[in-house]
């Protein structure tokens, strides 16, 4: 089973490695235009439909610093996959260097119990959580500022800080109450 | 000028925008220089309508000559109302031999002895259509122009294109048209569009067709999205083999424009839980209707991307959520 590692390789001389997961191939293309745009650091943007990775990029592959989940509330089928490919993450990656962000939460069409379903996978994993509106540019623009600024710390960019750390302050957590009948 | 004229020159003048007025009255050719010049487009419609009025009984013009001006500005614009497809069947053995005079002959004396009160008009564009004007009157009534029928026709082809046709009016036509292309019958061919270019193109095969090749050349340099260095894509090669096969179904250039696609579904009810449904003898009869401003266009790109499943929820007519499938 190819399990990707975080530590296996060397990181780059103020690199930044990002993957972006999404089973539906749209808003991680848009997201990647945004993000190379960063002057601060070379950010390396890697765009997956799902886990595991092709065995054969493994080489040239960079380490990877932050994995990003992208899950598309309308479909069912977006958050099975991201919750499929989560088997295929080293454990170390969730002491901070995975996220989710989830699109669509506004949309009525979603059933309350998807979006329910992924707070608590992210709050199992200790993962941040983010929402993002990937039909105009600001809501693109905005997502890859949130996106880079968890990135920037997961590879190491910022001084005095470690994903870990920043993990324990951004990670989703689920309210008591949840499983209660919400106004609808 | 008698008062149908009028209404016709009036029903012409709403339908011809005021920047398309100089080109059409120029190519009508029956207006003078000075009388052109003094059409003055900056006036309201209106104006503009009395005076082409005036300038017609000037040159005492008569009907045959107005619906000249009808059908040059609607060859040129064809992309408007709906036209119909129909398919000639049973060419006989001569039909491949028809020619542009026998054909005017054939379809004026046809369609004057199946009504007596018509008025036909044929052309020849320069594109080898045959466009033929009909407007219809009855035993009791003179030929209406204000409801004209278009037809067009490409000799030795099987297609007609139909718009502005009664269902009264429907069997006369299929008369004159079966009769004078030398074929045994006609039939509906199920497709319709506001755009006659792209139903046209689509029934004769004009637009970029693929051909099968034995050693399809690779896709790399098709594959614009990911032009920065920075961006790596790990699954690349089903993202390639996806756009293959849309280039494989639908062509890799310009596709005709299509509005929408409407088929019929016989489908059986498919759902464990509800024993009662799926146990009902007779097939479910639906219809699936398929809408975008450029149908073909959305499909191929649906394609591509691996967006290949929709649902069907009952938030309005038609579908109105999809969701995705992976294709392996």
């Amino acid at each position: 089973m190819s399990v990707l590692n975080p530590f296996s390789k060397l990181p780059g001389l103020n690199t930044a490695n990002i993957l972006l997961v999404e089973s539906e191939e749209q808003f991680q293309q848009s997201l990647a235009d945004a993000l190379v745009e960063e002057t601060a650091a070379t950010v390396n943007v890697r765009l997956a439909k799902s886990l595991p990775l092709p065995l054969e990029n493994e080489e040239d592959r960079p380490r990877i610093d932050l994995v990003a989940f992208i899950i598309n509330l309308t479909s069912e089928l977006s958050f099975q996959s991201a919750e499929a490919s989560l088997k295929f993450l080293d454990p170390g990656y969730f002491l901070g260097k995975v996220c989710f962000m989830v699109t669509n939460a506004r949309n009525t069409a979603v059933p309350t119990e998807r979006l329910d379903a992924v707070r608590k996978l992210a709050a199992s994993l200790h993962c941040p959580l983010l929402f993002a509106e990937d039909q105009t540019p600001d809501g693109v623009t905005n997502a890859t500022e949130r996106l880079l600024s968890i990135l920037k710390v997961a590879a190491g960019l910022v001084p005095m800080t470690t994903a870990l750390y920043l993990s324990s302050l951004t990670r989703c957590t689920v309210p008591p109450d949840i499983d209660q009948p919400s106004f609808d | 000028m008698d008062t149908s004229n009028k209404r016709l020159i009036q029903r012409l003048m709403s339908r011809i925008p005021i920047k398309m007025l100089r080109t059409t009255l120029g190519k009508w050719g029956r207006l003078t220089e000075v009388q052109l010049k003094s059409m003055n487009l900056t006036q309201s419609k209106w104006a503009l309508t009395e005076k082409l009025i005036a300038i017609c009984e000037e040159n005492e013009l008569e009907v045959k000559h107005l619906t000249e001006l009808e059908m040059i500005y609607i060859i040129d614009n064809p992309n408007q109302g709906m036209w119909h497809t129909f398919q000639l069947m049973d060419p006989e053995d001569d039909a491949q031999s028809v020619e542009l005079t026998q054909f005017k002959e054939q379809f004026k004396s046809h369609i004057r002895e199946l009504v007596r009160q018509v008025s036909v008009k044929m052309k020849k564009h320069t594109d080898e259509a045959v466009w033929i004007r009909i407007a219809w009157g009855d035993a009791f009534s003179r030929p209406n122009h204000l409801k004209p029928t278009y037809v067009v026709h490409h000799l030795q082809t099987p297609y007609v294109f139909v718009t502005s046709l009664t269902a009264k009016q429907k069997p006369l036509l299929s008369q004159a048209l079966v009769l004078s292309t030398r074929h045994q019958a006609i039939k509906d061919a199920n497709l319709s569009g506001r755009k006659l270019t792209a139903i046209r193109d689509l029934m004769m095969r004009q637009y970029q067709q693929v051909f099968p090749t034995k050693y399809p050349s690779p896709l790399t340099e098709h594959n614009p999205t990911v032009s920065n260095p920075h961006i790596g894509r790990e699954q690349a090669e089903p993202a390639a083999n996806r756009l293959q096969m849309a280039c494989e179904a639908f062509g890799g250039g310009m596709l005709p424009q299509l509005q929408s696609a409407v088929y019929k579904l016989e489908t059986k009810f498919r759902d464990q839980t509800n024993k009662t449904m799926t146990e009902r003898e007779e097939p479910f009869k639906c219809v699936v209707k398929f809408a975008s401003t450029n149908l073909l266009e959305s499909l191929r790109n649906c394609a591509s991307s691996g967006r290949n499943y929709f649902v069907i929820t009952d938030n309005g007519p038609g579908p109105s959520s999809k969701t995705d499938q992976p294709q392996n």
